[in-house]
């Protein structure tokens, strides 16, 4: 059996326009961003087993991702693209993520 | 080029290396997402909420992931996936990436080496230190 090949490409961005638009949402993300990491005790404690959504710096909560993505981007359309989406695990232990590798279909 | 990451705190308190990345979503929209720097994961990976958050048709069903946990059903999507340069430009990666459908089977997306193959990576929780260095950027060992 043939092993899994990637088929990925790396380009580098120069389209200034493109760019421009980037950065814009890369200041609301990283707004997002720091409120999650300023809240995670209480948010993490709180919510396990939950989806949560943090947009313009406001913190959603739903048993779906679906449902969380309705509430935050009704609230806060201009946040759209720099939501935060997370499921919690429902129970706290060690995790290893590594060594995720392809399996056959059988 | 150097692609910066973070040390951030996820919800079992624990401090892990990520690098924030935008996604291609299937409305042409980019999507920001924080991915773990996994060193030892063959391919990158979307979890289960991000891949609903992405509004992506997938282009293969059933295809096999394997972990600690035993295997988890996965899709297979065509995105793109954007990262930032230390100078603010942006460099992407178009492909197949995998993605598991069920939210408990991985909370966390994950780059592989699929994408850090590209660079050499840097994991330095002492020194506070997360990046991926390609072309003219390298690193050097020193002994003080």
């Amino acid at each position: 059996m043939a092993g899994w090949q990637s088929n990925i490409v790396m380009e580098e961005v120069t389209d200034p326009q493109e760019l421009a638009k980037a950065r814009a949402l890369d200041e609301r993300f990283d707004r997002n961003s720091a409120w999650l990491q300023a809240h995670i005790p209480e948010v993490y404690s709180r919510y396990r087993g939950k989806c949560i959504c943090v947009a313009g710096e406001e913190l959603f909560i739903a048993d779906t991702p679906e449902e969380v993505l309705a509430q935050a981007r009704a609230a806060h359309p201009e946040d759209n693209g720099s939501t935060l989406l997370r499921y919690i695990p429902l129970e706290r232990m060690a995790r290893i993520y590594a060594d995720k590798w392809q399996v056959a279909n059988v | 080029m150097r692609i910066n990451g973070k040390w951030l705190m996820c919800d079992d308190g624990v401090v892990r290396p990520m690098v924030r990345g935008e996604v291609l979503a299937g409305d042409d929209s980019w999507e920001w997402v924080e991915f773990l720097v996994d060193t030892g994961a063959d391919r990158t990976v979307f979890s289960a909420a991000t891949l609903a958050k992405l509004s992506l048709q997938p282009v293969t069903a059933h295809e096999g992931i394997s972990g600690l946990g035993g295997g988890a059903d996965s899709v297979i999507v065509e995105t793109q996936i954007r990262l930032t340069r230390e100078n603010s430009g942006k460099v992407v990666f178009r492909g197949h990436y995998a993605a598991v459908t069920e939210l408990g089977s991985l909370d966390i997306d994950v780059l592989g080496r699929d994408i850090t193959g590209f660079f050499t990576v840097i994991v330095d929780q002492p020194g506070d230190v997360i990046c991926l260095l390609g072309q003219r950027h390298h690193y050097t060992i020193q002994h003080d």
